[in-house]
């Protein structure tokens, strides 16, 4: 009897390891988590939720998903990505509503980093929302795919966990859980490319551009283009990445303006490949024509006056 | 007049300061986060600036600082807690007076060994940002200054003598506001290239390549069972290893190799394809143009071949562009992630 139970617990022993050991294994997968601990959220209270990437030793070059939340509850504020490891936004991470349930709020991103990124703790972007009524509910992230930078584009396990909170006018405690730090330094410096391909924009040449912001992360970029170096009249447009040119000579001078959420902005210029002639410039005109008319004035007065005197 | 003496007292010493500076110079550390594969065994791998009392023959002064003694830290970065700097310079007399110290830099300095007299191109967020030329001893330095605090994904590759490009290393680095990080020890992979792309069982085929002068290089070929094969490099980095297929299988294989000096090892090389079968095809000498990727044709992988292919994302491809995404992304007949996760791995900046 004893030697049976002694059995009995061997096996039992036996039987957890391997249980352990066999979900031990997706433990090695990419996790995508968050870093907001609080799961009870006063009514009424702003807070910032964190969205990282443990790529658990491998070698994560592309990331897709969808962020759900309900809409009932939360308040869509803001997004900000200005530290995010990802480099390239094929689709930056923003608001609409759910595409099927309609009380559900999504944020869609998507995007790239070149050479891919290994590490346990990589800011992919930042949601800000504020609690809006009393309930329990979940944000989570579908469809969510993470593909290796094995130059396959291999996709990978990914584990992403839910986050569920509740809200309550009950909880005390401040209204706002945003850290409020101020961006003083403007966006990164960048160099922006003129371009053009026959299957792309109907063959029109095109403007790439793309910075980052380390603070507060990027808010618009804006584009002006002009055939003049002083006078410049042409209004600043507000712009995408790629931008079609106006100008498709390539005579004007084109200016990138990045502008980050606290208003901070960096402007990059690229000179035009075909700059006007001197004559074909109105500026040069200008000084000439200035030019002459101080030299006649010089004459008829000034060197009179020293003549006779 | 009492207070016209203060401020010219005030303004020498404010002049002197200036004319005199750097007074102070102010430094930062790298701060890798994470394990490190390997810290603490004593080699110096990929990622480690340092392991234990392997320093990498650097010292205070290399990092920067006047003198004092460099360590290492548990997670393989340096420790200059116990370097120093330079006193401030005698101001020339005058005595007393307060000294305004000026706004420090923030900025990155990057070094580490490439292959000899290679250009190294390091890219900030995904973008090229400094270009070096490394020296005869394959080893290159390279500032980069105007950053701001935060995280940022540096990469850097290296182009050999024939214009063969070694795969993107990336170091995600948090860069201190009012600091220099220093990252040292980068040890770019060798670049490697196959004289055959089809070779007949039991011949040799040629794999060779450009690294580190006199480094020990590994070549590993995988098949059921991976095989090693070691060789060294010569004085200008270039190693040739000729490798017999007799214990290959038919079919498709792969050849990878890394470099090892002076206690560091470099990653694996990107792995290269080739065919065991029935007769042998020589292959076409390395070019300069990434072997996918380059929609536009340039020769380089970057924004531009970004939005090309970000204007055909969820949409009907034309038929040219159908074309070009066979020939250069995964031939899927549409843009999704998959194409721009190709797109990542083949970036150049």
């Amino acid at each position: 009897m004893i030697k049976n139970q002694k059995l009995k617990k061997y096996f039992v022993m036996i039987l957890a390891s391997s249980a352990l050991l066999f979900m031990a294994a997706p433990v090695f997968a990419a996790e995508i988590f968050y870093d907001f601990e609080i799961k009870e959220i006063k009514v009424g209270t702003e807070f910032e939720i964190g969205i990282f990437l443990n790529t658990e030793k491998e070698n994560i070059n592309a990331l897709e998903g969808i962020v759900r939340f309900p809409a009932e509850l939360l308040e869509f504020k803001k997004i900000r990505d200005g530290n995010s490891i990802i480099n390239f936004w094929i689709e930056r991470p923003r608001e609409r509503q759910g595409t099927g349930d309609k009380e559900q709020g999504e944020v869609v991103f998507s995007g790239i980093t070149p050479g891919g990124y290994t590490g346990t703790k990589g800011l992919l972007f930042s949601l800000v929302f504020q609690a809006k009524k009393e309930g329990q509910g979940t944000l989570g992230i579908q469809q969510a795919k993470a593909l290796l930078n094995d130059g396959q584009g291999t996709q990978t396990q990914l584990r992403v966990s839910d986050f569920q909170f509740s809200i309550s006018e009950q909880i005390p405690g401040s209204l706002s859980l945003v850290p409020g730090l101020k961006d003083t330094e403007p966006p990164e410096s960048f160099m922006p490319e003129i371009a053009s391909d026959p299957d792309a924009f109907e063959g029109k040449r095109f403007l790439v551009f793309a910075t980052q912001d380390k603070g507060s992360g990027i808010s618009y970029y804006e584009v002006k283009e002009t055939r003049q170096r002083i006078l410049v009249f042409s209004k600043w447009v507000e712009a995408e990445s790629p931008y079609i040119l106006q100008d498709q000579e390539l005579r004007s001078y084109v200016f990138v303006k990045a502008i980050d959420k606290d208003g901070n902005a960096r402007i990059e210029k690229i000179s035009p490949k075909n700059p006007l002639r001197w004559y074909e410039n109105y500026e040069n005109w200008i000084i000439v024509i200035v030019g002459l008319a101080a030299a006649y004035a010089f004459r008829k007065f000034l060197w009179k006056k020293y003549i006779r005197a | 007049m009492k207070v016209l003496l203060i401020l010219f007292v005030i303004f020498i010493n404010f002049r002197g300061a200036v004319l005199t500076r750097p007074v102070f110079a102010i430094s930062g550390t790298v701060d890798i986060t994470g394990t490190v594969p390997g810290c603490g065994d004593g080699v110096i791998q990929t990622g480690e600036s340092c392991d234990g009392s392997n320093l990498n023959s650097q010292t205070c002064s290399s990092q920067g600082f006047s003198g004092g003694t460099l360590t290492c830290n548990a997670n393989c970065t340096f420790n200059t807690s116990q370097c120093t700097t330079a006193p401030p310079p005698p101001s020339g007399g005058g005595g007393g007076g307060g000294f305004i110290a000026p706004p420090s830099e923030t900025a990155a300095v990057f070094s580490g060994r490439a292959y000899p007299k290679s250009t190294v191109t390091l890219l900030k967020d995904a973008q090229i940002a400094a270009t070096a030329i490394a020296g005869s001893d394959a080893a290159f330095s390279m500032k980069l200054s105007g950053l701001s605090g935060g995280n940022y994904i540096f990469a850097i590759y290296g182009e050999d003598s024939k214009g063969n490009r070694s795969s993107l290393l990336t170091f995600p680095t948090s860069v201190t506001s009012g600091a220099t990080t220093y990252v040292s020890g980068i040890f770019i992979a060798p670049t490697i290239a196959t004289d055959k792309s089809e070779v007949k069982r039991g011949d040799n085929i040629a794999i060779f390549g450009q690294s580190v002068p006199s480094a020990e290089i590994t070549i590993a070929v995988s098949s059921e069972d991976e095989f090693f094969g070691k060789t060294a490099a010569d004085k200008s980095g270039a190693y040739l290893y000729n490798f017999d297929t007799a214990p290959l299988d038919m079919g498709q294989h792969f050849t990878k190799s890394k470099a090892a000096r002076d206690g560091a090892i470099s990653s694996f090389s990107k792995a290269i394809s080739f065919m065991v079968g029935t007769k042998n095809i020589f292959a076409q000498l390395p070019t300069k143009c990434p072997a996918k990727a380059d929609l536009n044709g340039d020769c380089r992988v970057n924004l531009v071949d970004f939005s090309i292919a970000a204007y055909w994302y969820k949409r009907p491809l034309s038929a040219a562009f159908v074309q070009k995404e066979t020939e250069s992304l995964n031939g899927d007949g549409k843009i999704n992630l998959i194409d721009f996760s190709i797109m990542a791995f083949y970036w150049t900046g």
